[in-house]
């Protein structure tokens, strides 16, 4: 299937609007699970798109900006593994893998202006020691519109400019080639969950995580919604426990202050 | 003489309406995000309006407001609105402007620890675990249920900011008080899903089958890992990456990459 001038257009005007919504974290359509739909039903098959969107948001689930940090661009891998599943007939799940170098750039790109824009801050600096929001704010505001406006370009190139040679690309690949890409999609979530861990877990921690583990692995259910409610149970267990333990040691700190009170007391008698 | 001026509470008020526009402009607090002081450039865009009808016609404090917020900060997306309401409250009551830098600069990291551990740790993994289980099957609830959440999360910034302004100072004990107790909920919660979420989403299927005696093979997957335990490759997997970004520092880009040059190899090799 080819992409259409007009289509390749609608995708980058949809990357500039989900682009800015990632540098401001606001509506999360800038998550796989939305860019995957919206770009699926520009091309046309919506179907592909959720498909597409449930893979992709799970690969890309534990990959957060969390702290400043940036991860693999999932705006990027989300356009480009429909674009390719699309274009070349693979199934999402390889066209995750074949995504991810387009992701990995845009993540470099995000990475330079996380550096480029302080050069703004001294003339930010001006405006606000002279009380001159006007000019502070449209400078403040013009980090947003160069993203958005990368973003747009970017995208269109990779969807509309690439299509051809990386459709060329992947029907040259042998077999085991992109049956090792699909594999590698499936296995891309521990990426993920290993990142997630690596910020949540301690020792303290393991017992839930192997209790999650268990639950999903017998109850079979269509979704994970019962070892979210086992873990929701867990959790209040644990938040009224750690309210008492804060409540007593509170209780213990003024029964020994007390009790050196008195002594002091007796001393003095 | 004009120093003496900012401290005298001749101040304005704040309306419901603007502590509400608070909670929304909060949405620009990574406007101009860099790495020589993350978000303040947005942080005190985000203030302005607030920081202008509060300073009125003193143009002195508010460029003194202005500056002071243009300090290092780097904190939660949806805790920032809290942060905010407090410190509109504080600069309305004419606190010292040296309390108010303290406490936005104590404040910050603690609420991004808790804001993180809440909104990226817990309540992404379960949207997302949840709604992709719909998208799999193509079904379209799963991006609306998740475009949904996320709707609510975004007007959820409006009370954050109103809860910061109301309870002001007093907010500031609770939050130090509770932090550690939230956070360790949301900990137990989020480490419960993504033990679920390993076992569903990671799949590693091992083809080999190994020759015993004549006309006889084991699978290894179905007659050996299964029967141990189910799932224990994804399991084992998620630990060694886990090990790997956390004692040995391994970039998670390396990890990508590694991950595939090894599904392509032992897809190569016909094992996966």
């Amino acid at each position: 299937m080819q992409v259409t001038l007009m289509q390749g257009i609608l995708i980058g005007i949809f990357a500039i609007i989900s682009g800015i919504d990632f540098w401001w974290e606001g509506f999360y359509i800038f998550r796989p699970m939305i860019v995957c739909t919206i770009t699926g039903m520009i091309l046309g098959n919506i179907t592909l798109g959720i498909v597409a969107a449930g893979l992709t948001e799970l690969a890309f689930a534990g990959l957060t900006p969390v702290g400043g940090t940036q991860p693999p661009n999932p705006i990027m891998a989300g356009i480009m593994t429909v674009v390719l599943a699309y274009t070349t007939g693979k199934s999402p799940a390889t066209a995750i893998g074949l995504a991810l170098p387009f992701s990995i750039l845009m993540q470099y790109i995000i990475l330079f202006y996380y550096s480029a824009f302080s050069v703004l801050t001294k003339k930010l600096d001006t405006y606000a020691a002279n009380g001159e929001t006007k000019k502070y704010t449209q400078l403040a505001l013009l980090p947003t519109w160069i993203v958005g406006l990368s973003y747009g370009i970017i995208a269109f190139l990779c969807v509309y400019g690439a299509q051809a040679p990386m459709k060329d690309l992947v029907n040259s690949m042998p077999v085991w080639l992109s049956h090792g890409f699909e594999i590698a999609g499936s296995i891309l979530p521990a990426v993920g969950f290993g990142l997630l861990l690596k910020s949540m877990l301690k020792a303290r921690y393991v017992p839930y995580l192997l209790i999650g583990f268990t639950a999903a692995c017998f109850i079979k259910f269509g979704n994970l919604m019962p070892v979210a409610v086992i873990g929701v149970a867990l959790a209040l267990i644990e938040y009224n426990r750690s309210k008492k333990d804060a409540e007593n040691e509170k209780k213990m700190k003024a029964v020994m202050e007390n009790a050196n009170n008195n002594g002091d007391d007796e001393d003095g008698i | 003489m004009e120093s003496k001026k900012t401290e005298t509470p001749k101040r304005g008020k704040l309306t419901k309406h603007d502590v509400r526009m608070l909670g929304i402009r909060s949405l620009f607090n990574q406007s101009a995000m860099n790495y020589e002081r993350m978000q303040a450039d947005g942080w005190t865009l985000a203030m302005m309006p607030a920081l202008k009808k509060i300073y009125k016609d003193d143009k002195e404090g508010l460029a003194d407001s202005l500056k002071s917020n243009l300090q290092f900060i780097n904190t939660n997306n949806y805790t920032a609105p809290l942060l905010m309401g407090l410190e509109a409250s504080l600069e309305e009551n004419g606190e010292k402007r040296s309390t108010i830098d303290g406490l936005r600069i104590a404040l910050f990291g603690p609420l991004a620890g808790i804001g993180d551990a809440i909104t990226w740790f817990t309540i992404l993994p379960i949207v997302a675990g949840i709604t992709a289980s719909f998208a799999k099957q193509g079904s379209i609830l799963g991006p609306l249920i998740f475009f949904l959440v996320y709707l609510a999360m975004f007007f959820a910034r409006i009370p954050i900011a109103q809860l910061g302004y109301t309870t002001g100072t007093k907010a500031i004990s609770k939050i130090r008080e509770n932090s550690a107790i939230v956070s360790h909920a949301a900990s137990v919660l989020g480490c419960t899903v993504i033990g679920g979420l390993i076992a569903t989403y990671v799949q590693i299927t091992v083809k080999t089958k190994i020759p015993v005696s004549a006309g006889h093979t084991i699978a290894l997957q179905t007659q050996f890992f299964d029967r141990i335990f189910p799932n224990i490759l994804p399991l084992g997997y998620t630990f060694l990456l886990y090990w790997l970004l956390k004692k040995k520092n391994v970039s998670p880009v390396i990890l990508i990459l590694a991950t595939f040059i090894f599904a392509i190899l032992f897809s190569w090799l016909g094992v996966l």
